[in-house]
């Protein structure tokens, strides 16, 4: 067991950090909108700050403990840590800087040579060796402050919004140096986001952190299907009405918190709060309701139309909020509307997922994923294509 | 942009006026000693000893000026709120203690009557009136600039840089050795010059706590004060000398100063 266990509180603000987080070897990545708590995670993890009580726990080596009065300081933790900002020494050039820690551990100059040779050649960077840090570009510095920290040999990395500070241009290619890198090292990494092409082309496992805790864990796939939250589906792009399930006329139906009704699949779901999910791409548009039609329908007014390449995304606001997403020629097929115009939403019983939510403000239990469609592979893709498209 | 505004006309003869005001006695300092007649004045014994005292002292309060100040500025620097509010006011008490007032306080002290200067008598130790005494005059009215300015240089290090190095296995003392200290290097220069060129200048609390010994505790400016009452042209002399010293270090910071702000 070479991985990260962590169970710990911190007062943070206006909320409570309270975590139960594993990281295994590998990427993990950390997602979550802007003042959820991620970056203070970070710093308890590495020791910056210290949490009320808890344990951390990185393979047998216990690094804070509160119980055992252990408390590791930063620089015994051997965490690897990759700040938003990098902080490259800018007394130091790019070798010096890269040399820090082995100097530190008091190796000589000669082994130290060696180790930064290696890194730079095998991070792809040995033409920098001797330049100054304020000369390097967005992304040779990122890729000198994740050399500076690997030379230290870390047991666990954490990386705070890597690309965040690059500008789009450079991303790519960054994301994908740092996954090969990455994914060949093999330790656990923590990587922090709030971005959803990153979540999306790492593919990797996900941890999803809102207000203080941990609301999901799993695969993109996974919070695509299922997703714990409101900000879960809105960050994967997937509409999300909170509503319940309740019995008319002898059968279940689900009563939004707007007010519509709509029929899903209610086979494991009880009567009691729930939330409805369905993609934007299953909803279709209409002008006016198609006749008999035994399906799901919400009429509303377009609030906005977002042209993304050869698709379309449209928000309608009626009873409830609703996101459909169609292609540039049905778009232009139901003759172009315009913000202000009515239209009707209209989607299967069989393409909406519902589950059953705790009450709000008990976050205890994991949420079940209870319905299953058999489209959900071929939907995931189409929404990763239509993401790396949108960028 | 090109029309005179009456205030710009304003903020300028208000700036030439005083600028006249600051540079005229200056001009007036420097004509009225000729080189050849500086060059004779500055071969006098006295005025050589004056001038080996000077530095002298000043050179060594700058050992601990730094030695104790470059650590506590640094811990005022990593101190916040109220503790960093209280330690502020405290170092600002002896800078707005007039020198004078200083010297008075550091005979009551260290003097023979003083507070430590029975303790010090047993161990045969006598500070005042001797060049020790210089030094401490030095220490305590350049100290408390020194420990401020260095303070808020510390200030400008980013946390961050420290926590990284923390990370890649610094302990606390070698992220203030390897980082902070070699990130504030050029402005430390400049600050260790300014103390210098602060402890020359410093009259009132040597008179007054080491005395105007010549060969012992006289000082440039000492030098200067008893001149002017026996040999005026003696007097512009040395005051010529303290002047370029002062020009000296002063454009010696100024050349470091800008280079930290560039990197």
């Amino acid at each position: 067991m070479t991985g990260l266990e962590c169970c710990l509180n911190y007062r943070n603000g206006s909320f409570d950090l309270d975590l139960d987080l594993s990281v295994p070897p590998g990427i993990t990545i950390l997602l979550g909108p802007n003042g959820a708590g991620k970056s203070s995670l970070l710093r308890l993890l590495a020791g910056l700050s210290r949490p009320a009580n808890g344990q951390i726990r990185l393979g047998e080596r216990r690094l804070f403990d509160t119980e055992r009065c252990i408390d590791l300081p930063p620089e015994q933790r051997r965490i690897g840590m990759l700040f938003q900002d990098l902080a490259l020494f800018t007394h130091l050039n790019v070798s010096g800087n890269i040399g820090f820690g082995l100097k530190l551990r008091g190796a000589g100059r000669a082994e130290r040579q060696k180790i930064v040779n290696q890194l730079l050649e095998k991070l792809t960077i040995a033409p920098l060796a001797g330049r100054s840090v304020a000369e390097l570009s967005g992304g040779e510095r990122q890729k000198v402050a994740l050399a500076r920290t690997l030379a230290t040999g870390p047991r666990l990395l954490l990386l705070d919004e890597p690309t965040a500070a690059l500008d789009p241009a450079a991303r790519g290619g960054i994301r994908r140096w740092l996954l090969q890198v990455l994914t060949e090292l093999k330790i656990p990494t923590l990587l922090v986001s709030h971005d959803v092409e990153e979540a999306a082309f790492f593919r990797k496992r996900i941890a999803v952190m809102e207000r203080g805790r941990i609301v999901q864990q799993g695969s993109f796939h996974q919070l695509l299907q299922a997703p714990a939250s409101e900000y879960v589906a809105r960050f994967v792009g997937v509409n999300y009405l909170s509503g319940e399930v309740l019995h008319e006329a002898d059968r279940p139906v689900f009563r939004s918190r707007g007010g519509s009704t709509f029929l899903a699949p209610f086979d494991m779901v009880a009567t009691g709060p729930a939330c409805l999910t369905v993609n934007p791409w299953d909803i279709a548009l209409y002008r006016q309701l198609p006749e008999g039609s035994p399906r799901n329908h919400l009429q509303g007014e377009v609030h906005e139309a977002v042209l993304l390449g050869d698709r379309v995304r449209l928000t309608l606001a009626g009873r409830d909020k609703l996101v459909a997403e169609l292609s540039s020629r049905g778009y232009q097929a139901l003759g172009e509307p315009q913000p202000g115009e009515r239209l009707w939403a209209v989607f299967k019983a069989r393409e909406a997922r519902i589950k059953n939510i705790a009450a709000v403000g008990s976050a205890g239990n994991r949420p079940r994923f209870l319905s299953s469609s058999l489209t959900a592979g071929k939907q995931l893709t189409t929404l990763e294509t239509s993401i790396r498209e949108g960028s | 942009m090109n029309r005179l505004h009456p205030f710009t006309i304003l903020l300028a003869s208000c700036g030439l006026t005083l600028g006249m005001l600051l540079l005229l006695p200056i001009f007036a300092l420097l004509l009225a000693v000729s080189p050849a007649e500086l060059l004779n004045q500055l071969t006098k014994t006295e005025v050589l000893l004056a001038l080996w005292i000077t530095l002298l002292s000043s050179l060594l309060a700058l050992l601990p000026t730094l030695l104790l100040g470059l650590p506590a500025a640094y811990g005022l620097s990593r101190c916040r709120g109220r503790l960093r509010h209280s330690l502020e006011i405290l170092l600002e008490l002896p800078m707005v203690l007039p020198p004078v007032v200083a010297g008075l306080a550091l005979l009551l002290a260290f003097g023979r009557r003083g507070l430590l200067g029975g303790l010090l008598a047993e161990f045969g130790v006598r500070i005042p009136f001797t060049l020790a005494a210089v030094v401490i005059a030095i220490l305590f009215v350049v100290s408390p600039y020194f420990v401020r300015r260095c303070a808020s240089l510390f200030d400008g290090v980013d946390r961050k840089l420290e926590e990284a190095a923390r990370l890649l296995g610094a302990t606390p003392w070698q992220s203030f050795r390897r980082v902070a200290l070699p990130v504030v290097r050029r402005g430390l220069f400049a600050e260790a010059i300014m103390a210098l060129a602060q402890g020359f200048g410093l009259f009132g609390a040597i008179i007054l706590f080491a005395g105007n010994l010549p060969g012992r505790t006289q000082t440039l400016s000492l030098a200067l004060y008893s001149a002017f009452q026996s040999d005026p042209r003696q007097a512009f002399a040395l005051g010529t000398l303290l002047l370029l010293i002062s020009l000296l270090l002063l454009s010696t910071a100024r050349l470091l100063r800008p280079w930290e702000a560039r990197s």
